[in-house]
């Protein structure tokens, strides 16, 4: 049996066929605009995967990314709580850029004039203390929402003619039952109608982010949904399974749930890179790593902690927040298609100005005619001209003539500004290595960078040594990483509720019931899946949260040291303070695909020519030197050294200085 | 493979390579950027942790200023004195100072800056560069909690007055003067604890500029320092010589210094010459009695903030190059050039901000005259923080809020955000209501009230609170009185609006506020850009609308 992951982009569509025997096949096929699932078929195609043998088919789409950078969603009606209808562009109050005054934000997924006002109102309860009024344990009803005012909103939800609602109302997080009420009225009115609650969609405080999320749900799922059915009928049609749908925080769905979850699937793209990265890690032993995926326009930097992604809140896809759970990344404008120039000053620039696909790099030929770090490699001899992957076709002499009037304006020689280009790219993703990493109390000195992604081969020693980084694995099919990360990521639902009980006032049973509870409503996808939990924990008055583990038999007091000692080792300090459980996570994973790369076994020791074709056991290189992978390219820079390893892939490592 | 020559390399490898100009600003932004994300980490307090009231930067030898990672503007380049003074002080290596004195390196009492006088990696004995750190924290002592005192006349009410002293002295720590800081303050644990994020991120911008030095060696980091500053000015004037000539000329006022409603002059004379912004305050009020005053450092980070904004979208690095663009000219007797025993807590705060407003409706109306219209200068913002405190026994709550921006003659003003020399972040209404005994009765765009124009200002903001307990309610606000001014034919927006129930609250003062009473907030649109349409039905194209 056969689990396939398919990672569909910009440009390419990537395709990792994972068979039980442990062999995987690789494929890249260009994707189709216009109908995606046809490039996906195609690469089913191309990697020789007969459809009968799928055992799992996982998906990566940009679908929604894509459809909230182009704001190409559906029309959504916000229904919000009277006297806070302006949430989405109120904002965090923020502006837009700090130099730039004339600059707006993205412009939120509603309308102005779509919102409807619900004269309802729930709030923290405030009860009289002996001296003063005592700190709130729930909340209260300040303003029931009566008969009539459901009525009305609903009637002007029919007349404003949308079939896409969002129900964000205040404190609506933990107060369930008002947000309920207006749904469930909304879809008797309109039972076609799409309709996100908030306490659905994000469970938690904080408004802004809950309605934007919440918003974002109902702009995107009539979109999913027809996406997702157009792909499980092809795919049908072929005899495979329903395929599953890899989310922003790492797991796969279902597509019947993923039609459900759409927002979740915001910022997908580059999850799957980090999860395969971290699999692969866990092979090899190795618990904390950086990894780097360098790609034609952007690259994406995340972090490895523990064998696993790790896992935060707070993305954003163009202006709007999306705060669920999701694999961290940080993405940057540099690439191989980063752009050369030269500022007023006479300062050269990597980016952020992309060649992107079209017309790619000038060395391609076709029709770039301005240099990119990519030409820059290939002037320097790190790519070798020629014929890449069936269908890119290097020419030198483009790149060289390129980086030659880059050269001209710098007054320096091609050689030179070629490497100088290379550095300034570095510099920028170094940049973004190093804040993801210190930002969360990690020493990049202490972490394995692990490079994949059509460049990051090439730029792995470059990176590592402006980080003070000793060690570099390339893992095997370092070109699709992505689409192997969706053939390996486990089933995995997740559910979310708010919580809002401060230690000194919570008995130790409310939250073993409260997690109890929300893991019993979640469908358990096997036998062998595993739950787990974290409560989401600040200390009283600040809004720095944390997610501590929860296990089964842990009462309030564990939690409490728990927390006190994670936050100690991430600050550097701990409070004398009452703590506050914000909300719960509660996952239920099945397992990891299992993956047994190895290199071919060979009969007699061989001459390395430079290429390795997957038999290239036991080699060992000193930079400077390159090697050629499948679907990539190695740059071992002088003073590494590096060896391939029989679980595929490469390990590099500084040599000590003499 | 390549098939050019291979060209002999240019410099040997201990000679700083310009080439590599780009790499050495990442690395130095890099070490600013660092010393940020460990002060916010390590940090207690809400102000500092997630507000990032702020910022850090690294210097050289000589007290230049290399980088800096400035959340808010009113930072911007305000840190060389502070190392200036340091400096006179015959500063070791190893010594770590502490200060917040406005005559001697400091903005107002609350910000209290830390700077660290870093040795060479291999040599102790010299002096290769600073680091200073400056955060705003939630009380440093004086005549009411928090260290912002409404209608003080001196510095001593404000709070604990700090001149340059060290900490540490040659690497070891001298606790006596900590311990006398922290038993002058009401909040010494939470202090303390900021002091120490403070502490780490000076020894994270320490060791960054010790790697660089110990990576590249002296002549290399000297050689690059220099490229980097000349190269900003370079560009920087650049931009500006293609404005020389430019002059304009603004007066403009606060609406009091919270001990009389007296309007205070601001005025400003800009001029652009041979590549330098030159900005005289002549003509500007002398030092008052309230607490509007700032030191003349809050002057040159408006002027600063002013030519940043004029290279517009251009991404030109702040440090000494850009500073030797910059000349400011404050009178010894002036608002802006506080001088013991003024106070000042409020001058940061919103003198800067109408600071900024005169400097750059200067430039606009200097850019206008000369026909250089392509220089996207707006109307006036709001040109206020909102500065909002509300307390009772035990707690306080304290928050600023955005307003409209002006209009430009490229897009309508945005709305609800924060302008100028602010840009923090506003405290969730869910988050407040369980937090602080007091609720949000609406919290809602001001519509309407951006000045209506070719292009229509930014509107303001309504924020409306209900205490369930007795408090004090303090405001610190602005353009109350003096609604924000449109340019070029756009119109005023509208002033802000404080009340109190039915009854309208002056700019600045302070109250008691029953149980359920309601404090409505109203902050100010921005000015319009342009002379408005008024012919109705109108379609028009953005050049059409361009006025």
């Amino acid at each position: 049996m056969t689990s396939v992951g398919v990672d569909v982009g910009g440009t390419f569509t990537d395709i990792a066929a994972v068979h039980d025997d442990g062999t995987v096949r690789i494929a890249k096929v260009l994707t189709t605009p216009h109908d995606r699932s046809v490039g996906v078929l195609q690469s089913l195609e191309a990697a020789q995967v007969d459809a009968a043998s799928i055992a799992r088919f996982v998906h990566g789409t940009t679908v929604v990314t894509n459809l909230l950078l182009e704001r190409a969603g559906t029309r959504v009606v916000l229904l919000a709580t009277a006297g806070f209808t302006d949430l989405l562009w109120l904002r965090r109050q923020e502006r837009a850029s700090l130099y730039d005054l004339t600059r707006h934000h993205p412009a939120p997924l509603v309308s102005v004039g779509d919102v409807i006002a619900v004269r309802e109102r729930v709030a923290p309860r405030w009860r009289d203390g002996e001296q003063a009024l005592a700190a709130p344990d729930g909340l209260e009803v300040l303003q029931p929402l009566d008969d009539a005012e459901v009525a009305r909103v609903v009637e002007a939800a029919r007349a404003s003619g949308a079939n896409a609602f969002a129900i964000v109302l205040l404190h609506g997080y933990a107060f369930e039952a008002h947000e309920q009420r207006l749904a469930a009225a909304l879809q008797a009115a309109l039972p076609d109608a799409t309709i996100a609650t908030s306490h659905e969609v994000l469970p938690e405080i904080r408004e802004y982010e809950r309605t934007a999320t919440t918003v974002a749900e109902a702009y995107a799922r009539p979109a999913v949904k027809r996406y997702m059915r157009s792909l499980s009928d092809a795919l049908a049609a072929r005899g495979a399974p329903a395929p599953r749908v890899m989310t922003s925080a790492g797991g796969t769905l279902p597509v019947a749930e993923a039609e459900r979850h759409a927002a979740s699937l915001a910022l997908s793209g580059p999850a799957g890179g980090v999860t395969a990265a971290a699999a692969l890690c866990r092979a090899l032993g190795i618990p904390d790593a950086l990894t780097i995926d360098i790609g034609g326009t952007s690259a994406d930097a995340g972090l490895v902690v523990g064998g696993e992604p790790l896992i935060e809140r707070g993305g954003e896809v163009d202006g709007v927040p999306i705060a669920l759970p999701r694999v961290l990344v940080e993405t940057v404008a540099a690439g191989g298609g980063s752009l050369g120039r030269v500022d007023s000053g006479g300062a050269l620039h990597a980016g952020p100005e992309s060649a992107g696909a079209e017309p790619g790099p000038a060395c391609y030929g076709r029709g770039g005619n301005r240099a990119t770090v990519t030409d820059a490699h290939v002037a320097l001899g790190h790519i070798e001209a020629g014929t890449w992957g069936g269908s890119v076709h290097i020419d030198a002499s483009l790149a060289e003539a390129t980086i030659g009037t880059l050269a001209q304006q710098l007054g320096r020689s091609v050689q030179d500004t070629a490497r100088a280009l290379i550095a300034t790219a570095d510099a920028n993703m170094a940049r973004a290595l190093r804040r993801i990493s210190v930002e969360r109390g990690r020493d990049p000195r202490d972490l394995v960078l692990v490079a994949f992604g059509g460049g990051g081969p090439l730029h792995a020693c470059g990176l590592a040594d402006l980080l003070g980084m000793r060690r570099i694995y390339v893992p095997p099919f370092a070109g699709v990483l992505s689409a192997l990360g969706l053939a390996l990521a486990p089933d995995r639902r997740e559910a979310m509720a708010s919580v809002m009980l401060r230690s000194d006032l919570v008995d130790d049973d409310a939250l073993a019931r409260r997690r109890a509870e929300l893991l019993h409503a979640l469908v358990t996808p096997h036998e062998d899946a595993v739950d787990r939990a974290w409560v989401r924990t600040r200390y009283l008055g600040q809004g720095h949260e944390l997610d501590v583990p929860f296990e089964r038999d842990d009462d309030v007091h564990a939690l409490v040291e728990r927390f006190a000692a994670l936050h100690h080792d991430l600050f550097g300090y701990a409070l004398d303070r009452a703590v506050e459980f914000v909300s719960l996570r509660v996952v239920s994973e099945g397992a990891w695909w299992p993956l047994r790369t190895a290199r071919r076994p060979r009969a007699q020791a061989m001459v390395f020519s430079g290429t390795d074709d997957g038999d290239a056991f036991d080699v060992r290189l000193r930079g400077p030197c390159t090697v050629r992978l499948p679907d990539a390219t190695l740059r071992v820079a002088d003073g590494w050294q590096a060896r391939a390893l029989e679980s595929g892939g490469w390990w590099l490592e500084r040599e000590v200085a003499a | 493979m390549t098939s050019s020559s291979p060209a002999p390399r240019v410099t040997p490898d201990d000679a700083f390579d310009p080439l590599a100009l780009t790499v050495f600003g990442q690395a130095v932004t890099m070490i600013a950027e660092e010393m940020g994300t460990r002060l916010e980490r390590a940090a207690v307090s809400p102000n500092i942790r997630e507000r990032r009231d702020a910022s850090c930067a690294v210097f050289d030898a000589e007290g230049r200023m290399v980088a800096q990672a400035a959340h808010i503007p009113v930072h911007l380049g305000a840190m060389p004195e502070s190392v200036a003074v340091v400096r006179a002080r015959a500063a070791e290596p190893g010594d770590l100072f502490l200060l917040n004195d406005p005559a001697h390196g400091g903005s107002h009492l609350p910000d209290l800056t830390m700077v660290e006088v870093i040795a060479h990696p291999h040599d102790a004995t010299r002096v290769i560069g600073y680091v200073a750190v400056r955060a705003h924290h939630a009380d440093v002592g004086g005549m009411s909690p928090g260290s912002m005192p409404f209608a003080a006349t001196e510095l001593v009410q404000e709070g604990l007055i700090i001149p340059p002293v060290r900490l540490e002295r040659g690497g070891v720590t001298q606790s006596d003067v900590l311990d006398l800081v922290l038993a002058n303050v009401r909040t010494p644990a939470e202090r303390l604890g900021d002091l120490r994020a403070q502490r780490a991120a000076c020894a994270a911008g320490r060791q960054g500029w010790q790697e660089l030095f110990t990576r590249h060696g002296d002549a290399w980091c000297a050689s690059a320092i220099d490229a980097l500053f000349d190269y900003t000015e370079r560009r920087a004037r650049a931009h500006l010589h293609a404005l020389d000539g430019v002059t304009g000329h603004c007066a403009d006022q606060l609406e009091g210094d919270g001990v009389t409603n007296a309007p205070i002059a601001v005025v400003a004379g800009v001029r652009v010459h041979e590549g330098a912004l030159l900005v005289d305050l002549t003509g500007s009020s002398g030092a008052v009695a309230g607490n509007v005053n700032a030191p003349a450092a809050v002057a040159r980070a408006a002027a600063l903030f002013a030519v940043r904004v004029l290279l517009d979208r251009d991404d030109v690095p702040v440090n000494e190059g850009l500073a030797r663009v910059v000349h400011v000219h404050v009178p010894d007797d002036c608002v802006a050039n506080a001088r013991r025993p003024s106070a000042v807590a409020a001058g940061n705060v919103e003198l800067s901000q109408r600071l900024t407003d005169v400097i750059l409706q200067a430039l606009g109306e200097g850019l206008a005259a000369a026909g250089r219209t392509a220089v996207a200068l707006p109307a006036q913002g709001q040109g206020t923080m909102n500065n909002v405190t509300i307390g009772a026994p035990g707690w306080t709550f304290y928050e600023t809020l955005g307003g409209g921006q002006g209009a430009s003659g490229r897009a309508d003003g945005p709305s609800a955000v924060h302008v100028g020399m602010s840009n923090t972040r506003n405290t969730p209404v869910e988050s407040l209501e369980w937090a602080f005994p007091m609720r949000v009765v609406e919290y809602a765009v001001r519509h309407g009230s951006g000045g209506p124009g070719a292009f229509t200002g930014g509107d303001g903001i309504v924020r409306r609170y209900q205490p369930l307990v007795p408090v004090v309610l303090t405001l610190l606000t602005e353009r109350r009185a003096v609604a924000p001014r449109g340019a070029f034919g756009g119109e005023s927006g509208q002033p802000g609006r404080n009340r109190h129930g039915e009854q309208a609250l002056p700019a600045k003062g302070r109250w008691h506020v029953p149980p359920l009473d309601i404090v409505n907030i109203e902050t100010p649109g921005g000015g319009g850009y342009g002379v408005p349409f008024t012919d109705t039905p109108r379609t028009g194209t953005v050049s059409e609308r361009d006025a």
